[in-house]
């Protein structure tokens, strides 16, 4: 048994007050920014209507219930995912959020497995070469890119795209061609559901449509996953472990595979989910402005646009437990593979 | 003679650095230009966000010696907004550093020093907001509260002091044990002196120089929140803002026809920033004995 349940306990507890604080937080925020939290949530209706609308809010919010009770209310329908119907939408919350998490999460993913990989090869690689112009070119590099605004570098990535080969990384899929080949999303995840599909066209288009803001997003962390890879890696080629290795002859391959590439993966792994949580803001303000493409960003601007108060706030809190949930299971991954890790 | 503090004694053991040097100039340039940018700049009413008159014949025009960056979408000199720019972006990096620094300190050494149920509530507060993106927190005083700086700098702080009070407490942890100062507390010297003299004063240096490399992250992430249009208003002379008019008004052909429009903004976030870390670096360096190490490897 790798790792203490005591601890998995504690960390999942943990991660639940600090959900709860984070919803208790947003209420707050929501009852004592400035103005009517009702006619907020109800999205500043005018018109004839917008006395029920408010009297409507009022009601789902229970303003007339005591504090501790509202906030109750509040916490309980976060969790069942009822929190009522988008203004702009005509649909329920829920669904607009799931399908942008969709969007943005596959961007996301996609990112991420390329750059993780990449990044860990790159920092293993200078590690190895540590003060060689190889290295210190990297190292220069991932400066330079890690002081780059990540939108700013997505427009230059779809300039570039489009002066060399005239194509313009815009939406998640050209609709044209979806329509004309009957593409269905079921899962959300346009990649996937092509492939499911075996719909090579859709897939291949959104493919090109994905790379150019995936490697946008995937800069930052090519670049924390790469530094914190060498100097890991630096580190641990010190240890005694390697030198016993290496005078008992063992192969330099299998002392970098099996014996350091194992030491550094924890660190590793929890440094990526780090990583990962940040981006998730970096995606947003990339897919939405830079890219056009739907997601979490083109609906926070979208419910801002149009005075949508509950998916703004839903969008907030979900926002939030998705960061909450990363973390808490990049500790546990971690903390499974790593004994050392106690609390 | 070699100054007495030991912070200043360590910026002037990197001084000759190269790279201390390039971050040191891009620095001080970009403070001074923050400062006597609207003296300089060619056209400072538009600058500041003024629409010239006769602004049809003056839309995006390439840049020229007339107008070096060329002009934006409402006819205004791009160079000149750009320049001005410098100063929302020194205020902002700054006041959000220097604010979470204050908070982040004063409790994470509030935690390390007194135990039990002090640390456990200040840790959870830790924790939690940690856990908050911050612009989330900045959707709701954008919905809430009129445009401008304080949205971007309340909403950034609110998440950034958990950073530094959980580093000062990683710090402070290591040090509330050692002997000297269990013996201060046994001489009954005040809490608040300890604290101050023998444990902030010994701890400062490594988060200094963290809250140095962090003005760069602080520009950027505030210039994502002003590119998303949720913190300073349109029309604002800022870095985020100009490329959100750049862009969301010339929509994604933006980069294709007016590229100098994106391109100008960016590069200046870029060399800030890239000033910040290259001060930074050498002195994260000199600090940390890993980083200093003379590497000879077994094989």
């Amino acid at each position: 048994m790798p790792v203490s349940l005591n601890y998995i306990f504690k960390r999942i507890i943990l991660s639940i007050l600090v959900v709860i604080g984070v919803i208790v937080f947003s209420y707050i925020l929501l009852l004592y920014t400035p103005g009517d939290p009702a006619v907020k949530w109800a999205g500043n209706p005018r018109g004839p209507e917008a006395r029920k609308a408010i009297e409507m809010a009022r009601r789902e919010l229970g303003l007339d219930q005591p504090i501790h009770v509202q906030i109750a209310q509040f916490i309980y329908h976060v969790f069942t995912g009822n929190l009522g119907l988008s203004i702009a939408y005509k649909v329920p919350v829920s669904q607009v959020i799931t399908s942008g998490f969709t969007a943005t999460l596959e961007l996301l993913v996609f990112a991420y497995l390329l750059a993780v990989p990449l990044g860990l090869w790159l920092g293993i690689y200078s590690a190895l070469r540590r003060g060689s112009r190889f290295d210190s070119f990297i190292q220069s590099l991932s400066v330079v890119l890690a002081s780059m605004p990540t939108f700013w570098l997505g427009a230059i990535i779809a300039l570039i795209s489009y002066s060399t080969t005239g194509f313009l990384p815009y939406g998640r899929v050209s609709y044209k061609l979806a329509a004309s080949t009957g593409f269905n999303p079921i899962t959300g995840f346009y990649l996937l559901d092509a492939l499911i599909q075996g719909n090579y066209a859709v897939f291949l288009d959104a493919l090109l449509r994905i790379i150019p803001p995936a490697l946008a997003i995937s800069v930052y962390p090519i670049g924390v996953v790469a530094r914190v890879s060498r100097t890991l890696v630096a580190e641990a080629l010190l240890e005694d472990y390697v030198r016993t290795a290496v005078a008992w002859g063992v192969r330099r391959n299998t002392i970098i595979k099996h014996f350091v590439l194992k030491s550094i993966i924890p660190p590793v792994i929890q440094i990526s989910g780090l990583a990962f949580v940040y981006s998730i803001v970096d995606a947003m303000v990339v897919e939405s402005l830079v890219f056009g493409r739907e997601g979490l960003g083109s609906i926070l601007l979208d419910s801002l646009h149009k005075a949508d108060f509950r998916v703004t706030i839903a969008l907030a809190i979900y926002l939030t437990i998705f960061y909450i949930l990363v973390n808490t299971i990049v500790d546990i991954i971690q903390a499974s593979i790593d004994p050392r890790v106690k609390i | 003679m070699p100054p007495s503090l030991p912070f200043i004694r360590l910026v002037h053991r990197n001084l000759r650095k190269y790279r201390f040097k390039i971050g040191l100039s891009i620095t001080i340039a970009i403070l001074v230009l923050s400062l006597i940018s609207q003296y300089i700049a060619p056209y400072p009413r538009e600058g500041l966000g003024y629409v010239p008159v006769g602004e049809e014949n003056r839309r995006l025009l390439h840049p020229s010696p007339q107008h070096l960056f060329g002009t934006d979408t409402l006819g205004r000199d791009l160079f000149s907004r750009v320049i001005m720019a410098s100063r929302s972006a020194i205020i902002q990096a700054f006041s959000v550093v220097f604010l979470s620094l204050i908070i982040g300190l004063i409790v994470g050494v509030l935690a390390a020093y007194f135990k039990g149920l002090v640390e456990l509530v200040l840790n959870y507060l830790t924790e939690l907001f940690m856990a908050i993106p911050s612009i989330v927190i900045a959707l709701f005083f954008r919905l809430t509260l009129e445009a401008g700086f304080h949205v971007v700098i309340i909403s950034l702080v609110t998440t950034w002091w958990a950073w530094y009070a959980r580093i000062t407490y990683v710090y402070a942890k290591g040090v509330v044990e050692l002997d000297y100062v269990v013996l201060a507390k046994l001489s009954g010297l005040s809490s608040a002196k300890i604290i101050m003299r023998h444990v902030v004063g010994v701890i400062i240096q490594p988060i200094l120089v963290q809250a140095i490399s962090d003005l760069g992250s602080a520009l950027l992430e505030a210039s994502g929140i002003n590119f998303m249009g949720l913190g300073l208003p349109p029309g604002y002379p800022d870095w985020g803002v100009i490329l959100y008019e750049g862009i969301s008004e010339m929509g994604i052909m933006a980069f294709t026809r007016t590229p100098w429009l994106v391109f100008y903004p960016g590069l200046f976030i870029l060399l800030t920033t890239l000033g910040f870390t290259l001060l930074a670096d050498p002195l994260r360096e000199d600090l940390d004995p890993r980083l200093r190490r003379r590497w000879k490897l077994w094989f």
